[in-house]
């Protein structure tokens, strides 16, 4: 019933049958979703409040796991796996598909340690090795020359889009297949938003990325894939031009029209 | 009118919690005018407490208080942060607000029992263990930690709930483990209002009177080792206020009580003002 | 062992210390109220209600003396501390409010709320024992009515402060004079956390024993004579417990178990009176 767009590239991740059910609810919030995801390319999710993009995002790395008692069925396939089964190693799979949250979360330590965080997690000591990974993903989230005469300063010291950009520095540092975006530029003025927004399009050289946001025409600006969602089922899927001037079904047409959400 | 005749009382009643606390303060003041100026500083460096000869040098006590005060510390702390991560983190739903419940209904029990309870139960495991009467510092501090740790554990969890889900998730996302969030994410956040609920509950230890009354002995002396028996400041107050019976000896033990009530009094502040300003903004 | 893996390691210990505290608490905790339980209600009879004190080794001795003279000190100070302690919180939630004579107020009442009971015997022994020359109930409430009002105070600010501005501004607009919106509108919809306060206040009070030590001292015998010694449980159970006298112990120890099933009672009814209130 749903239009999903057949992608001919390759996927990074692939979500079948996919039902998802918060702990004490009667009703699943995501009703058997069906979707793939391309591979160095952004997907946009956009939707009405409670719409469940925002479930289905943190699913992808497993965040619902954190609170106990959701339950879910279906496959999220990723590197040749279904990435839902128990013996997942949680751990393993946060290091490759990564997360930015909607308000900066720069952790109460020094922009330096903040980004090598998860560089030694896994276990990288060697002062060299940590300085140039460091190094690499400041710059490649465009903001070393902002910081590199303070790294060694508390990282709540940077303004909110500098830090947002930081925590996107912390993310691919270590170096991710895949980078979940949940509504990152909710919190920022118009400025640094064009500056994530800038950074995200040029991150997924690199990453595959996908993106949850409230603002269509962000999604309209920066994504090359759009999935509609409306209570909790994946309305529509289409290359992001296609399906902002000519949506196939109907509640996404009245969506972008400003009919409801 | 009948507005302002209100607005009167609440105002008066209000600021009666001002006057009480400074009455308290020059009154105690006061009352140990007397023994300020015969004894000086020796009230508080001399080791000599004799009714009989109408010498009071308060040392012992102060020592008593400080040493009981600071291993009641040493034991309950570690314990205390243990029992407040597990109810912040660890534990389930069912399982939180069963233990949350238990650990504020400890709370709640009066302190002469945990008194009652040292005295019968636990002097005798140490004089056991130990030998000697089992009455003393030892027992003393023991008793006391337990009795601190309900409240400790329970503003401690306080403290440490209010880091924002979405930067312990932040350090999860990046592949981190349990402990990991709380080493690194949640302690840092939350430092100030951890230290600061420790410092309070020293406040609340040094002042503590029952709990330690039946334990500790009530003899004038500076210990030899811990199993001995010696006094605090609380304890000698309580068990020899009612004997005085001269204006010395009064003057003397308003001054203990003086003593006392400056140093919970600057222990107190100093977590509140200091560590725990940070909590209640956030 | 990869560095991951000592994580996990370190994780596993880590979290097992925790848990391990937490039993040692729980283990305490069962520990006491054990003890309590036994003890409490092996000693309990109906002779505890019915007698007052005696010397020990006297075949008809009980708690009446104590459970009255508890009642009527807490009742007392009850009396004087609640209206004080509500007018107080009023004061800083709808008057003072963000001043800094509010917020000098209930940093000093917040302070009080740690600070050593026995100190505030100490004060009340010397401006009130001293001048009347005796031991009294008064003197006794007065030290209770002192630790109670920090408390209440701070429960009525806090519970005063949830209810909505706009709740009070629609009083206000209908022409309501200010002490009439406390009166009915505020006042109402904090009712239930109020109560709780007061609840929770008696509750500590109801437990003190260092306060009363010497101001309202104690009495082996019943009285109600207000100007007088007056015995209380928590100082009857202490004098008890610390004799050498076994039939003065097990009045103790039933004396402990009565106050805390008290005390206990309070506190979870003030939480369920809480509950049903936020239900609302």
């Amino acid at each position: 019933m749903a239009s999903i767009i057949d992608i001919k590239e390759e996927c990074a991740l692939q979500v079948r049958d996919f039902e998802f059910t918060y702990k004490g609810a009667g009703v699943p919030s995501l009703k058997k979703i069906t979707m793939p995801i391309a591979k160095n390319s952004i997907t946009a999710l956009i939707g009405p409040s409670g719409c469940g993009k925002t479930t289905l995002l943190r699913s992808f790395n497993r965040m619902h796991d954190l609170y106990p008692g959701n339950t879910y069925a279906g496959e999220i396939e990723f590197e040749g796996r279904n990435i839902l089964t128990p013996k997942e190693d949680l751990i393993h799979l946060r290091t490759k598909i990564g997360m930015i949250f909607q308000k900066p979360t720069a952790f109460p330590m020094s922009i330096f340690d903040n980004v090598a965080y998860g560089l030694r997690l896994q276990g990288m000591k060697n002062k060299t090795e940590l300085n140039d990974r460091v190094e690499k993903a400041l710059k490649d989230a465009a903001i070393w020359k902002e910081v590199s005469d303070r790294l060694k300063n508390d990282a709540n010291g940077l303004s909110g889009g500098q830090q947002q950009r930081l925590c996107i520095a912390r993310a691919i540092a270590v170096e991710p297949e895949v980078l979940l975006f949940d509504e990152p530029t909710s919190a920022l003025d118009p400025i640094s938003t064009q500056g994530i927004e800038r950074l995200v399009i040029e991150l997924k050289e690199r990453v595959s990325i996908i993106i949850v946001t409230h603002n269509m025409q962000q999604a309209a600006r920066v994504s090359d894939y759009t999935g509609f969602m409306y209570l909790g089922e994946l309305i529509e899927l289409g290359h992001t031009e296609e399906l902002f001037v000519t949506p196939k079904e109907k509640l996404t047409q009245e969506y972008i029209t400003g009919k409801f959400g | 009118m009948i507005d302002k005749i209100f607005f009167n009382f609440t105002r008066f009643s209000a600021l009666l919690i001002l006057v009480i606390v400074a009455w308290i303060f020059v009154v105690l003041f006061n009352h140990s005018l007397e023994a300020m100026h015969t004894f000086g500083l020796d009230f508080i460096t001399k080791d000599e407490w004799a009714p009989n000869l109408n010498k009071f040098g308060a040392y012992a006590a102060i020592l008593g208080s400080i040493i009981s005060t600071t291993l009641a510390m040493l034991l309950a702390v570690p314990i205390a942060i243990g029992v407040a991560i597990f109810l912040s983190e660890i534990a389930h739903d069912k399982i939180k607000s069963f233990f949350g419940i238990s650990v504020e209904l400890l709370a709640a029990i009066p302190s002469v029992i945990y008194g009652m309870w040292g005295l019968f139960y636990f002097v005798p495991i140490i004089r056991d263990i130990f030998g000697g009467m089992g009455i003393g510092l030892l027992a003393a501090g023991i008793v006391l930690a337990i009795m601190i740790l309900p409240f400790m554990a329970a503003v401690t969890r306080d403290a440490m709930n209010t880091t924002p889900d979405i930067l312990k998730e932040s350090a999860y996302a990046l592949g981190g483990t349990q402990w990991d969030v709380i080493k690194d994410v949640i302690i840092p956040y939350a430092k100030a209002g951890i230290i600061g609920s420790l410092i309070l509950a020293l406040g609340r230890a040094i002042g503590e009177t029952m709990a330690v009354t039946f334990v500790m002995g009530n003899v004038h002396k500076v210990p030899g080792s811990i199993l001995d028996p010696t006094t605090s400041i609380p304890v000698t107050l309580a068990n020899e206020f009612t004997e005085a019976d001269s204006s010395l000896y009064f003057s003397s033990l308003f001054g203990l009580a003086l003593t006392l009530l400056v140093m919970s009094f600057v222990v107190i502040a100093v977590a509140k003002f200091y560590f725990l300003r940070k909590a209640r903004r956030a | 062992m990869t560095a991951v893996q000592k994580r996990i390691l370190i994780n596993r210990i880590a979290l097992g210390f925790s848990t391990l505290s937490a039993l040692i608490a729980l283990a305490f905790l069962f520990w006491i109220l054990g003890v309590l339980v036994m003890k409490g209600m092996s000693a309990l009879n109906w002779s505890i209600f019915i007698y007052e004190g005696a010397p020990p080794g006297y075949d008809q001795s009980g708690l009446k003396h104590a459970l009255v003279g508890q009642l009527i000190l807490v009742s007392l100070a009850t009396f004087i501390g609640v209206p004080l302690g509500i007018l107080a919180g009023t004061y800083l939630s709808e008057y003072g409010k963000n001043s800094k004579l509010a917020h000098t107020i209930r940093d000093i009442s917040d302070i009080m709320m740690s600070a050593p009971s026995i100190v505030i015997g100490a004060f009340v022994y010397a401006v009130i024992v001293m001048p009347m020359g005796h031991f009294s109930a008064y003197a006794g409430a007065i030290a209770l009515a002192i630790i109670m009002i920090p408390i209440i105070l701070r429960t009525t600010d806090d519970m005063l402060q949830l209810v909505p501005g706009t709740l009070r501004e629609a009083a206000f607009a209908l022409g309501a004079p200010k002490y009439k919106v406390i009166k009915d509108v505020v006042y109402r919809g904090a009712k239930a956390g109020i109560l709780t306060g007061v609840l929770l206040g008696i509750a500590r009070v109801g437990g003190e024993t260092a306060p009363l030590l010497f101001t309202s001292f104690n009495d082996n015998f019943f009285t109600t004579d207000l100007n007088s010694a007056m015995p209380s449980l928590t100082v009857t159970m202490f004098n008890y417990a610390i004799s050498p006298y076994e039939d003065w112990q097990q009045l103790g120890w039933a004396a402990a178990f009565i106050l805390s099933m008290f005390i206990l009672g309070l506190n979870i009814l003030g939480r369920v009176i809480l509950f049903a209130g936020k239900g609302k």
